[in-house]
């Protein structure tokens, strides 16, 4: 049986492993995918507290934008890193080190 | 349903002015040919439009508060007066950008146009009503940040700070709706007025999970406004960024971060609360080392640009001060605080950009003997400097009285005490700038090309209501407190 808390685990799992992703890989890829971890893990509570708890629509569609913005946000993120590894030919987050005093 | 959109139409016209203008200067970029230099029409279809967007923001000043589109958007007094605030930087911020040789010449159209973006989610956090809302504010504020910090895409200091600001962003967004997930499951509501109804009445186990959601709540709007844990990025993306992107990014997403900020505090915790107690506490410890780390670390920077951005942080913490006091005092003093941190900011600014654009790097030492060769813009930083420490008569002393003294009238002194503290802790930078300009002799007696005629007067025109602000603020903290500023 699938209940509201088997979904809560899952999204707080997810949401563990986001953040075990951003503090622990050193790739800049990895972190952003740590990132989109995080708010997939949003999402799915969203959608979850929907179905089992709350029955309006609010939820359902605050998943749904989160999914569009992510999307978004992945794109710009991963056009930044391009233009990085361009310039820097490397996308190692410890290279990203100019702008330090 | 509510399908009244265009009933409403009166109450958003500076919106779709906005969004109409941002469309109009893509299609206006696209007549122009790649390495045309001189696109004076895109640069005056900007000025018209920010204009018009003033004028309408400036006429729905009048109106009283609405909540419109199924309650999930508020137009009121006080999120008209942020806009317009608002409006002002982004109009400054463009004209700087003219004429700044840190912008590449061909993407100064592409400034305009994200800038107008900015600042369209600007208006959608200011007037945030529901989760939504906010969500989608703070990432059309984000999302579009990401792409001008990295503006100069040639350049290896700006892209690394366009790629900081992406990932903090997306961390710190991330942080916020996990937070929001779990307020809407245990509230069942995304609406702000229905959220602080079911406030005041929870168990102690919805408490428990609301706490932590609170505090990564919090994380979205800290990471906007740049206050304590969350600061880290501000000082590297302001650094690499261009100067006028810079300069946009001290004004628009800080005071649109501190409006939902407000809005958020304001709306939930009327009644008292546990909960209410522990979102002071909060926003009481977040503001105290705010202002202290900003102010601290300021004081070793060697680059202009640097220190202007820690000062920015512990401007931040004050305004956070502000908030703690919900009543109608304390927000309208912290709106004081923005208008005339806008104006001291955008002078600094200016003549930093200037300075910056004729030298190639902005070390405090580029400033030294300003004074012999431009008396009248060293004069002018002097003024900001002193009015951002605080000295009377100058604005800048005005609106931190106006906070310690709403601090003090709800008794927290603690905060009053550390808020004076550090206004003597960044008394040591700013007028080590002065001191530079008065006392140093200067290092070259070439012209700065950036100080003409024209220029000069835009940044006395900027000095002027620093002193206006400063000496007739009774005047205008009366006119302030017969509107009511905030209705909720």
């Amino acid at each position: 049986m699938i209940s509201l808390s088997s979904y809560l685990f899952i999204s707080l799992v997810l949401f563990l492993c986001g953040i075990f992703v951003m503090v622990a890989r050193k790739n800049i890829i990895a972190i952003l995918l740590g990132i989109e971890l995080i708010l997939n893990a949003s999402a799915l509570n969203f959608a979850a507290y929907t179905k089992f708890l709350n029955n309006n629509l609010e939820g359902h569609i605050m998943s749904l934008f989160i999914i569009v913005i992510a999307a978004a946000e992945a794109a710009v993120g991963l056009g930044i890193v391009i233009r990085f590894f361009q310039l820097r030919e490397s996308i190692h987050i410890d290279d990203a080190s100019t702008l330090q005093n | 349903m509510h399908l009244n959109y265009l009933a409403n139409i009166g109450r958003y016209i500076p919106e779709v002015i906005l969004v109409l203008l941002m469309v109009g200067l893509i299609i206006l970029e696209a007549t122009y040919k790649e390495d045309e230099k001189n696109r004076k029409y895109i640069f005056i279809a900007t000025l018209v439009g920010l204009v018009a967007t003033l004028g309408a923001l400036i006429a729905n000043m009048s109106g009283k508060a609405e909540a419109i589109f199924s309650n999930s958007i508020i137009i009121d007094q006080f999120s008209t007066l942020i806009k317009m605030v608002m409006v002002l930087g982004t109009l400054a911020a463009i004209y700087l950008s003219r004429f700044s040789k840190d912008i590449y010449e061909s993407l100064k159209t592409e400034f305009a146009i994200m800038a107008v973006g900015i600042l369209i989610g600007g208006f959608l956090l200011a007037s945030a009503n529901n989760m939504l809302t906010f969500y989608l504010g703070i990432e059309t504020l984000s999302i579009l940040s990401y792409v001008m910090a990295a503006l100069k895409k040639n350049d290896q200091r700006s892209s690394e700070a366009g790629l900081k600001y992406a990932l903090y962003g997306g961390i710190s967004a991330g942080l916020m709706l996990f937070g929001m997930s779990h307020i809407f499951g245990v509230l069942g509501t995304i609406q702000f007025a229905g959220v602080a109804k079911m406030i005041p009445t929870l168990t102690s186990a919805q408490l428990a999970i609301l706490m932590p959601s609170f505090v990564l709540l919090f994380a979205g709007i800290g990471y906007k406004i740049a206050s304590v844990p969350f600061h880290m990025w501000s000082p590297d993306v302001y650094e690499g960024s261009p100067t006028p992107v810079t300069t946009f990014f001290a004004i628009v997403p800080k005071l649109a971060g501190i409006a939902a900020l407000i809005r958020i505090t304001a709306v939930f915790f009327v009644v008292d609360s546990p909960m209410k107690i522990g979102w002071i506490g909060l926003l009481i410890v977040i503001s105290a080392l705010t202002m202290t780390v900003g102010n601290v670390t300021a004081i070793g920077q060697k680059s202009v640009k640097r220190m202007l951005a820690y000062s920015s942080i512990s401007h931040a913490g004050i305004m956070l001060a502000g908030i703690v006091v919900i009543n109608d005092v304390g927000i309208r003093s912290v709106v004081f605080y923005g208008i005339t941190y806008l104006f001291m900011t955008l002078v600094a600014f200016y003549i930093t950009s200037i300075v910056q654009d004729k030298y190639g790097n902005d070390h405090f030492d580029r400033f030294s003997g300003l004074i012999y060769r431009y008396p009248f813009m060293a004069v002018m930083m002097a003024v900001v400097m002193f009015s951002l420490t605080g000295l009377p008569p100058l604005a800048g002393f005005v609106a931190k009285y106006n906070i310690i003294s709403s601090l003090i009238n709800s008794k927290n002194y603690a905060l009053a005490i550390v808020l004076g503290l550090n206004s003597v802790v960044s008394a040591y930078y700013y007028l080590k700038i002065v001191r530079l300009m008065t006392l140093k002799p200067q290092e070259s007696n070439e012209e700065i090309e950036g100080f003409g005629f024209l220029n000069q007067m835009v940044i006395v025109s900027m000095t002027v209501p620093v002193f206006v602000l400063g000496i007739f603020w009774e005047t205008i903290m009366n006119l302030a407190a017969g509107a009511k500023l905030f209705i909720q």
